[in-house]
């Protein structure tokens, strides 16, 4: 089981704050989350990832008791 | 002095409050080529009385609002102003920028800018309705909080109208300012010139309140062009994934799960990275169980403002610092609190910046043994209390209102008051974006992450760069700052710069271009440093990503290029520092305390601090200062500032004040 958060605008349009699912990969885990929102998986595909506080890559795998975390790219003052 | 170019009024008002006498100030169209408006232009103005001025908080010193040449002409984000003075918190140059509209009504009624000095006898207010200045008696004003002075007067306004609300801008202070607490910040409606202690300058002077209004129009040099420009400028900006969907979803609070994510957040005063409760102070949960409504300042499509309630009444939102210092910053997990405490810090007229910094410091000081003050992290029940003795000077607070550097010099601490030139830092840890440590050093009003630069947006928010090398990142900051410096000097937000980045490079941040950019930035210093020292060759304006320099062509009829717009920002940003060194201000005082250079964030990670010293090398070269940094004469004559040579601009002895009386 991979806990998943989300964080950012991208968390706003979708609803979702965070989500446990069986996966893989962060690519799986986009598919899911797309699945589950109704959300095209690009909007997914299109965020920065963090596997347990560690950047990670849209091919990154996943184990068992990860945190993957969503962040949609900001800025601000 | 009427001008020849357009998006100015053409006059600037000298307001003695001592003797209650106006006049214009001589202001060229020399200077306003050179020197735009806004913070460049009040800072020309304060280096030329710089000798005059005795102190902070002594009559002698200049308050200086200025708006810029897009304030008024529909630019979008452009209704901002400028307030600068040398700071009674960190006696250097400070200036403060502020939303809202008081720019705006300034610009109608009929000026460009205010140049306050002396002091009145007696408190007043000052009502300037087109080219009329009035002086009110403001005893009756005295002592109010902040929201009940601008209700007040707007009653006083509608009373001169025969009962008709006349739409003005104000600005006020409240019991800080009049109680000369040195963070005490200006207020005008909701938003704040919250930096820096200009309240407390306004306080000095008996100035309780400014209001101004009118239906004079700014005259723009190219109606035509700058009004097609505009509608592509507020949709490009409505489209951008930062200032078109980050910002107005989140607001800026929106970055704090971002900096958790990345170490970037202050968390029990700048100890650590990461607060573990973040998510109960987050920009999501602002969003989802707070907001009422989104609010912008006028002409702004962004409107990262946003509405809470504390006690059944609507009230501004806390903005990220707010949250982040007031959050992890002393270890406090209620949102409710944190609302609450911004509504009552704007009500007495404070930085929460500095206070919240300086509360922090208190705390540890307190856990240290160093100063018995009561004050303990995560003991929150009595923090209101706290802010009201500040703001009245009572007990242990009389001593907070002094700040952060000025307690850590009497109680030991220094190593953890962190702040830079006597200005707390915001709630971005460098350790983890050693850039932004670059940039809060060297930033000429003190530790502040916008006039520091801001590379944090490249150091994990909006890009990966990596976030502990320092290579590229000293003439990245160079160049940012000139932008933003520039942009502010036009009277317009900063936050419009972030269209500077492509849209694609935001949204796309695993596409191969995107991995490109990351990577090359540690390594195009050589590149950039061309650009920084000789911005001229790019005589031409960049399309869309950055429209100011076409817009400042257009509104003012002034020959413009985007290499012009640049060479003006660091002509700003050099003459700041120029006035600074004449201050006493030198390498030396480009730093950080000791926890955030010499004490690794992550332990054993030495990587994770800020190796300042040697990325102040690399920027001084790249912005033509000597090793002490000092603004070479080469500089200057570049700059077309050689007669503000450090021979030729007397010491002023506002530090030596500042120091001796805390």
């Amino acid at each position: 089981m991979v806990n998943i958060k989300l964080f950012g605008a991208l968390r706003l349009k979708c609803g979702i704050s965070h989500m446990e699912v069986y996966s893989s990969s962060v690519k799986d885990a986009c598919r899911l989350l797309s699945k589950a929102t109704g959300f095209p998986e690009k909007d997914f595909k299109n965020c920065m990832f963090m596997i347990n506080g560690q950047n990670a890559r849209y091919s990154s795998k996943l184990e068992d008791g990860d945190e993957l975390v969503f962040l949609t790219p900001s800025g601000g003052g | 002095m009427a001008t020849s170019y357009g998006g100015y009024m053409g006059k600037v008002a000298d307001i003695d409050l001592t003797t209650g006498t106006i006049r214009e100030y001589p202001w060229s169209d020399e200077e306003r080529r050179l020197f735009l408006g806004g913070k460049t232009m009040a800072a020309k103005i304060i280096g030329d009385h710089l000798a005059e001025i005795r102190g902070p908080l002594d009559e002698t010193n200049l308050l200086v609002i200025s708006t810029g040449p897009f304030t008024g002409t529909g630019a979008p984000s452009s209704s901002r102003f400028n307030v600068s003075a040398i700071s009674p918190l960190t006696g250097i140059l400070t200036s403060s920028n502020c939303g809202g509209n008081f720019g705006y009504y300034l610009k109608k009624a009929g000026y460009d800018a205010l140049v306050i000095h002396g002091r009145s006898e007696k408190p007043v207010w000052l009502e300037i309705h087109n080219d009329q200045f009035t002086f009110h008696d403001g005893q009756s004003l005295w002592g109010m909080k902040t929201g009940h002075t601008q209700e007040a007067l707007d009653e006083a306004l509608a009373e001169q109208s025969g009962g008709k609300r006349r739409k003005n801008g104000k600005i006020v202070i409240g019991p800080a300012g009049e109680n000369l607490v040195k963070y005490a910040s200006i207020v005008s409606n909701e938003r704040l010139a919250g930096r820096g202690g200009v309240g407390a300058v306004m306080g000095s002077k008996n100035l309780k309140a400014v209001t101004v209004s009118g239906n004079h129009t700014v005259p723009v040099h190219d109606k035509e062009k700058m009004d097609k420009l505009n509608r592509s400028w507020f949709k490009y900006l409505r489209s951008h994934p930062l200032t078109g969907d980050q910002l107005p979803r989140l607001g800026t609070a929106g970055l704090i799960s971002s900096m958790q994510m990345k170490g970037q957040l202050s968390t029990k005063n700048y100890t650590y990275g990461q607060f573990d409760r973040f998510e109960k102070v987050n920009g999501e949960t602002l969003a989802e169980e707070h907001n009422i409504v989104n609010k912008g300042c006028l002409t702004c499509p962004i409107k990262c403002a946003r509405t809470v309630q504390v006690d059944g009444k609507a009230v501004k939102g806390p903005e990220l610092e707010t949250l982040g210092l007031l959050g992890g910053g002393i270890l406090n997990d209620s949102m409710e609190l944190i609302l609450r405490w911004n509504y009552e810090l704007d009500e007495l007229g404070m930085d929460t910046i500095t206070a919240a910094n300086t509360l922090a410091w208190a705390m540890e000081a307190n856990e240290k043994g160093l100063w018995n003050n009561g004050l303990a992290f995560g003991d929150t029940a009595d923090i209101s209390r706290v802010w009201e003795d500040t703001a009245y000077r009572r007990g242990i607070g009389d001593e907070l209102a002094e700040g952060s550097r000025a307690l850590s010099e009497k109680y030991g601490g220094k190593e953890f008051a962190i702040h830079s030139k006597g200005m707390e830092l915001a709630a971005y840890e460098p350790r983890r974006a050693v850039g932004l440590g670059l940039g809060y050093a060297i930033s000429n009003r003190g530790g502040c992450h916008l006039n520091g630069g801001y590379l944090v947006i490249l150091e994990g928010l909006g890009l990966n760069v990596n976030q502990q090398t320092p290579h590229g990142k000293p003439d990245v900051t160079i160049i940012f700052q000139d932008l933003m410096e520039g942009t502010s000097s036009c009277g317009q937000c900063v936050f419009t710069t972030y269209g500077f980045f492509p849209p694609p490079l935001i949204h796309h941040p695993h596409a191969w271009y995107t991995k490109a950019f990351n990577a090359i930035v540690p390594v195009a210093g050589p590149v950039l440093r061309l650009l920084t020292m000789f911005p001229q060759v790019v005589c031409f304006h960049l399309p869309m990503i950055f429209n100011q320099s076409k817009a400042l062509k257009y509104a003012t009829g002034m020959k413009v290029t985007f290499g012009s717009f640049l060479k003006a920002g660091k002509r700003g940003y050099t003459l700041e520092r120029l006035i600074n060194t004449r201050l006493g201000i030198s390498r030396k005082d480009d730093s950080l305390p000791k926890r955030l250079t010499d004490v690794p964030q992550v332990e054993g990670d030495e990587k994770t601090k800020v190796p300042l010293e040697s990325m102040k090398d690399v920027y001084y070269r790249g912005r033509g200062w000597d090793k002490d940094g000092i603004p070479t004469e080469k500089t200057l004559k570049k700059l077309n500032l050689d007669h503000l040579a450090v021979s030729q601009m007397p010491a002023g002895s506002c530090m030596q004040e500042v120091n001796q009386h805390g």
